[in-house]
């Protein structure tokens, strides 16, 4: 009966770890299968074409949805990549901020230091400018 | 350390100077300046002085030989500075940004002057690679630039991948990135990780180095990019893989009791021959000087072969000798109106300053006594013999080096002996008196290669 | 479970990276397969640390960082890899902006 606790099997080492995860994946492909069966038979059924119709949140949809988007929108989504990944040293930071104490403080500040340099330099570039 | 923080720092004053200085003459001086600073700061670490204190845990480890070839690389990037900066200006409307560019690959090549670690090696080649990316690019409405680009890119990132799964079986091996545990025992069933892991980091090195079979994308590259960028790309980012290459084989391969000597003589042979061989045939200059660098890679790798005091005086000279001529003789191209050989027919009569000067750059590279490329080529063949295996390599470098001669000597003689009138842009007295000081440092330190030497003992 | 398997899938994965690069021909497909190859060896590098945790770990636990800085390198190369994508679809819409064309059968105007 242990093994339905996650707590219980981290400390043991095999492949029979990863059985509540495998029941989990059951249980939700499951549930999902489940319920997409048995719902037309359970309610009426009636087709008409407005029904049919294809649309996205209560609005029909206008044109093609594969056309081309603006490269300015390319721009900002290259730097979101750019900026968001670089966060990804904080962690390493946060797990042991108080060990490193002041001297890890500085030098986090030091890094984002030359984060905000990159984010003036952008700004100032105009590359957030929407309007030409 | 120095050296990598300043540079760090100067290129970000230079981004920001893209934004708050509009004169392209004051950019240019502040790139001057700042390279001339940080040469200076890099001598004074030489010499013991020690701007910055960082802790860094092992992971580098600053050598006399690592602090001379930054010296060295500074020095050679303040006269392409110096010659050139005007052409870095007229590439594109992003001049101070090129310029940011260079003193960001400085850091990395500062970086792998230095690393005592795989994870510094793996930031510092990739430090120098993604700036060149930009810089082979700049020329944006250009498709031959773009094509470059696209090119170096993909096969860049693609040995980027291959490097990083040699480092992960060395770890897998090792249990540490640190060069120090590279010779520390290990579990029996793992010898076969760690072999496989340094083969595929030195298939990548030998990627960036454009050593042969992996010299493909050295020719289109180098003749897509805008010329002043060929010639930064050929000589000091070349030179500084290549101190990370003997860097690495120093630490790692050396004592690991593994045949590596044969398969570096095989490179070396295979770089040697399709280099010389294949630039005879070329019609354009820059292209010959594309292909006459993957044949002097083949002359560095020898400092990769032997591992010794003479290869490592000989790397030395090779990085000076080569960076001299060859920064000369493209800043001469750069002049020219026609690329092919052609073009510079007649140069003699029209500008004989420019001619002499490329002459003795072309000496230098051929090898020829009295220049300092004789004493770099004769040091990396002095360390062959003494290292004592494989002596068909040593003859076979000699006659590759005869054949070299040949399209070297194709130059000269349409400059001299062909009638013609080589069109060249206008030149300034700065300019030809720069490559007349260029072309007696070779002379002379061909004729006294201590002068630098003495700086790797004392 | 054994390291075998893990090392198995990284190897796997980066095989497939390899020869995506080798065969297609679109430069955004040839990008993508690429980043699989890094992070296949994201993966084997996960799994090699936990694997020197698990061995080292016990017996000494001030050694060698008990195999975090494997997880570290993980970091570096995720930002590293960040960086190549920036600069690689710059370069990418640099050139269908010229040629209108992501096809690197179109990349031979340099072979004369």
């Amino acid at each position: 009966m242990n093994l339905f606790f996650l707590q219980n099997a981290v400390s043991a080492s095999s492949a029979v770890n990863y059985l509540p995860i495998a029941l989990q994946v059951l249980c939700a492909a499951g549930f999902v299968a489940l319920t997409l069966g048995i719902s037309p038979f359970l309610g009426p059924n009636r087709k008409t074409a407005e029904k049919l119709e294809t649309y996205e949140s209560g609005i029909h949809s206008v044109g093609n949805a594969r056309q081309p988007v603006a490269i300015k929108y390319f721009l900002v989504a290259i730097l979101f990549v750019l900026f968001d990944v670089e966060v990804i040293f904080f962690y390493p930071y946060a797990v042991n901020f108080r060990e490193l104490g002041w001297n890890g403080f500085l030098a986090v500040l030091m890094f984002v230091g030359f984060f905000v340099c990159g984010f003036y330099y952008i700004i100032k570039k105009g590359a957030l400018q929407w309007e030409d | 350390m120095n050296a990598i923080i300043l540079s760090a720092i100067l290129g970000v004053i230079l981004m920001f100077s893209g934004i708050f200085v509009t004169s392209k003459t004051a950019i240019r001086n502040i790139a001057t300046a700042g390279m001339a600073l940080l040469l200076l700061v890099n001598i004074a670490e030489q010499g013991g002085f020690h701007l910055f204190n960082v802790n860094t845990h092992n992971m580098l480890v600053f050598s006399k030989f690592g602090l001379l070839f930054n010296s060295i690389a500074f020095s050679a990037t303040l006269l392409f500075f110096l010659v050139s900066a005007k052409d870095i200006t007229n590439v594109g409307i992003n001049a101070a940004e090129y310029f940011a560019l260079i003193f960001f690959i400085s850091c990395g090549i500062a970086i792998v002057s230095s690393f005592n670690s795989l994870l510094l090696l793996f930031l510092g080649i990739e430090i120098i690679s993604i700036p060149l990316y930009i810089l082979t690019g700049s020329d944006k409405r250009n498709l031959k630039s773009n094509e470059a680009s696209l090119k170096y890119f993909l096969m860049g990132s693609f040995s980027t991948g291959i490097m990083l799964l040699g480092i992960a079986l060395v770890y897998g091996a090792k249990a540490s990135f640190s060069m120090e545990q590279m010779h520390s025992s290990i579990n029996a069933g793992r010898n076969a990780w760690f072999y496989a892991g340094l083969l595929l980091v030195l298939i990548s090195m030998l990627f960036k180095v454009s050593a042969a079979p992996f010299h493909f994308w050295t020719p289109d590259v180098y003749d897509g990019a805008p010329t002043v960028f060929t010639s930064f790309m050929a000589t000091i980012v070349k030179a500084g893989v290549f101190i990370a290459l003997v860097r690495l084989f120093d630490m790692s391969f050396v004592g690991s009791g593994y045949d590596w000597q044969l398969i570096i003589a095989i490179v070396t042979a295979a770089t040697l021959f399709i280099g010389n061989i294949t630039a005879i045939f070329q019609q354009s200059v820059k292209r010959m000087l594309a292909y006459s660098s993957i044949a002097q890679a083949g002359f560095m790798l020898f400092g990769v072969f032997s591992q010794n005091d003479f290869s490592r005086e000989g790397i030395i000279l090779y990085t000076l000798g080569y960076s001299l001529a060859t920064i000369g003789i493209f800043a001469v191209l750069i002049k020219m109106k026609d690329y092919t050989f052609e073009g510079f027919n007649g140069l003699a009569r029209t500008e004989p300053v420019l001619a002499a000067t490329t002459t003795i750059f072309l000496l230098s590279l051929a090898g020829i006594p009295l220049t300092i490329g004789f004493f770099a080529k004769y040091f990396m063949l002095a360390s062959a013999v003494k290292s004592g295996s494989h002596l068909w390599l040593v003859i076979f470098a000699i006659l590759c080096a005869a054949i070299s001669v040949y399209y070297y000597f194709r130059v000269i003689q349409s400059m001299y002996f062909k009638t013609g009138l080589a069109e060249t842009e206008p030149v300034t007295p700065v300019f030809r008196w720069l490559l007349a000081g260029m072309a007696a440092a070779v002379i002379i330190l061909g004729i006294f290669p201590n002068l630098v030497l003495q700086y790797l003992y004392f | 479970m054994p390291i075998n398997l893990y090392i198995f899938v990284a190897l796997a994965l980066f095989c497939i990276g390899v020869i995506g690069v080798l065969t297609r021909r679109n430069a955004i497909i040839i990008f993508m397969c690429i980043e699989l190859m890094l992070n296949a060896v994201n993966l084997l590098l996960v799994a090699f640390s936990k694997m020197h945790l698990a061995e080292m770990g016990s017996a000494a636990p001030a050694l060698a960082n008990n195999g975090t800085d494997a997880q570290l390198f993980v970091f570096f190369i995720m930002v590293v890899a960040a960086a190549e994508v920036t600069v690689g679809l710059a370069i990418i819409v640099m050139m269908y902006r010229n040629t209108h064309s992501v096809d690197v059968n179109f990349l031979n105007r340099l072979k004369n």
